[in-house]
């Protein structure tokens, strides 16, 4: 049964200027759900919109960013929502921290510099509890921390005195404190050394054990894909072009992109040839026709140019967005 | 620390060349080089040590890419910038060709031989330039050519696979960051140098991407000789790219050999736990044991004695009381007592 299902979402950045309209298209028809209890990767180059699906889909819609069409709808046990027809202010509020929750990329721009960590935990518990006393405010924090391996000391410190990596860690613990059904995180190992990001995912497979939660992580990086996900889609210029399960798709790529991509990873022990792609990913305003990846897929066919290829199930929980597929319907 | 390559100090025993001719069989000679930072005054002073006497040497007439790699807050920039000449050193010294740059950075000759590559090509260049005039300055900068003709541009280009019609009249904002940082490769090619210093020139490059960079310093060093010093956290890149690594702990260079042996059995403690965190691109090898964490990596600068010591499963007494000297171990340098018998 899935919990988080998106049908048809459109997520543009419409900016104008001079009367001039702009149109980003980061987002343009993706579908896709989201099972119970598993750990759904996101991967993509940077500017193929990855990011911005997980800002429609958390409810963070802020202008010049507008969804112009698609539902995304969660199923939790007790209650169903369709998060687009809910108001911003407080209905989606109530949910963020409770039921959804966001690790954002960039630790340091999201710790307040000039107050003690506590303090924090002390914003997103107020916020959703009410507010608590100071013995019930420790018990909860204390238990989590403790959950989470994480020493109380560092309650007492400003971000500036910890590590990346720390630092990187306690985010992750505030976005969890209120025990969500979803985690959505969002790059939350890039920028951090190897060691730390393998603390890092330590962290949120132990999280997901003990909680019970369903993880969606996006990073580019698809060698920790490999190491966390369940199931792993790819994206390409606002849209999805393939989604396997994590094994299915790394033994068996069946996009030219992603075939493409898996081909370029270098692999500590191996100095064989790799070779990219040519050419870059197009940008979201002005996106090729057709199949976005034809001008750099070295198996395009004169079709692709014009016609748009359907993400279509090509296996059993394989889809696929190419149009050399169409045989294996 | 002293690296040097053993392979030069056989040669150099059996020629029978003048002393004169000795001193530059060496490229680049990186000789106990430390530098200090302090930071606040008075009371509240404090230092930093962010390279610890770190020794390396390139040779003259073997192209190589080395590599300098450690996680971030090791050194490895602050290395780059020494060997640039951009900081001063507080102790040791950095020789290029036999001599000492101290004496010779800002000047011409050294700066023509020695050209940097930046991290992120997006703020290499000024947003509000066109990009082609970067090259064109660098050729008349450098005099390269007659005043007014600019044949090195094209070139250059050509070699990181450009051609001047794709950039003319561009700015950095109509370019992918693969295409600015080749651009940006390019400019550094133009003087002809012998020796690039490129600091993590491929982290902010698309995945799709970023190969095609990597291959082209396999390129610049079998068709040009230009020897390259690679400074990253990648050891995936690293392993793919590089003749020889350095791996880099708190300023101090822990383990020094050829990147097959370092990254395929790794000697130094420090150097097995980065390893076995690199995570492998495939499923069938997810990592099954969980690491133990520290929260004390930001004090390992001021540590005596080994600064992994914190964090080692090997530790013992000594690794907290004296610091390890170098043991040469087959060929490799290893800053560990583990070694101390072999």
């Amino acid at each position: 049964m899935p919990i988080l299902d998106i049908r048809g979402l459109k997520a543009y950045y419409i900016t104008r200027k001079y009367g001039h309209a702009s149109r980003v298209r980061a987002v343009d028809g993706v579908s896709f759900q989201v099972k119970k209890d598993e750990i759904y990767g996101i991967a993509g180059e940077s500017g193929c919109g990855k990011s911005t699906l997980l800002k429609a889909v958390s409810g963070l819609i802020k202008p010049p960013l507008q969804v112009l069409e698609g539902e995304v709808v969660y199923d939790f046990e007790d209650q169903k929502l369709s998060i687009l027809s809910l108001r911003e202010d407080r209905q989606r509020r109530r949910i963020r921290g409770v039921r959804i929750s966001l690790i954002p990329q960039g630790s340091m721009s999201v710790l307040n510099p000039v107050r003690r960590i506590r303090e924090s935990f002390r914003d997103i518990i107020d916020a959703h509890l009410g507010t608590v006393d100071e013995a019930r405010f420790n018990d909860i924090v204390r238990t989590h921390l403790d959950a989470l391996g994480l020493d109380w000391s560092v309650m007492h410190a400003f971000p500036h005195q910890l590590s990346g990596g720390m630092r990187q860690r306690i985010t992750i613990a505030l976005a969890t404190i209120l025990k969500p059904d979803i985690v959505f995180a969002d790059e939350p190992t890039t920028a951090l050394d190897v060691v730390v990001q393998r603390g890092v995912i330590q962290l949120i497979k132990k999280i997901k054990r003990e909680q019970m939660n369903t993880v969606i992580m996006v990073t580019h990086d698809l060698a920790v894909h490999a190491n966390l996900c369940d199931r792993l889609a790819i994206m390409y210029a606002g849209k999805m072009v393939e989604e396997a399960d994590v094994d299915a798709l790394f033994s068996n790529p069946r996009h030219p992109y992603t075939i493409v991509l898996l081909k370029s990873l270098p692999r500590l022990g191996d100095r064989s040839v790799r070779t990219s792609a040519p050419g870059a990913p197009p940008s979201l305003v002005n996106v090729p026709s057709g199949c976005r990846f034809h001008p750099r897929c070295p198996e395009a066919m004169e079709r692709c140019r014009s016609e748009d290829p359907e993400l279509v199930e090509v296996e059993k929980g394989h889809r696929v967005a190419c149009l050399l597929e169409e045989g294996s319907r | 620390m002293r690296v040097h390559s053993h392979s030069s100090q056989s040669r150099n025993a059996q020629s029978s060349e003048p002393l004169v001719q000795k001193e530059h069989s060496k490229l680049l000679e990186v000789d106990n080089l430390t530098k200090v930072f302090t930071k606040g005054q008075g009371f509240a002073k404090s230092t930093i040590t962010a390279v610890n006497e770190v020794s390396f040497s390139l040779e003259l007439d073997r192209p190589e890419i080395f590599t300098l790699a450690g996680e971030s807050g090791s050194g490895k920039s602050t290395v780059a910038k020494l060997i640039l000449g951009f900081e001063e050193p507080s102790s040791g010294a950095v020789r290029f060709r036999g001599e000492d740059i101290a004496r010779t950075r800002g000047k011409a000759k050294f700066m023509k031989d020695v050209q940097p590559v930046f991290q992120n090509p997006f703020e290499t260049f000024n947003p509000l330039k066109r990009i082609d005039t970067y090259l064109y300055e660098t050729e008349r900068n450098f005099r390269m050519s007659k005043a007014g003709e600019y044949p090195l541009v094209e070139r250059s280009l050509e070699l990181v696979g450009l051609s001047l019609t794709e950039i003319k009249d561009k700015y950095p904002s109509e370019m992918s960051g693969g295409q600015l940082q080749r651009v940006s490769i390019a400019r550094a090619l133009i003087p002809n140098p012998s020796l690039l210093i490129m600091d993590e020139p491929v982290s902010m490059i698309d995945a799709s991407l970023r190969m095609s960079v990597i291959n082209l310093f396999k390129e610049l060093k079998r068709q040009q000789g230009v020897s390259i010093i690679y400074i990253t956290h990648d050891l995936a890149t690293a392993y793919y790219v590089s003749d020889r690594i350095a791996i880099m702990l708190r300023g101090q260079i822990v383990e020094t050999g050829s990147v097959e042996e370092v990254l395929d059995s790794p000697l130094h403690p420090y150097t097995q736990l980065l390893r076995a965190s690199v995570p492998v691109p495939d499923p069938a090898n997810k990592w099954q044991k969980d690491i133990p964490l520290s929260d004390i990596e930001i004090r390992e600068y001021s540590r005596k004695g080994c600064k992994f010591a914190g964090r080692c499963s090997k530790a013992e007494d000594i690794c907290n009381e004296c610091e390890p000297p170098d043991y040469r171990v087959n060929g490799r340098y290893v800053k560990c007592h583990l070694y101390k018998t072999a």
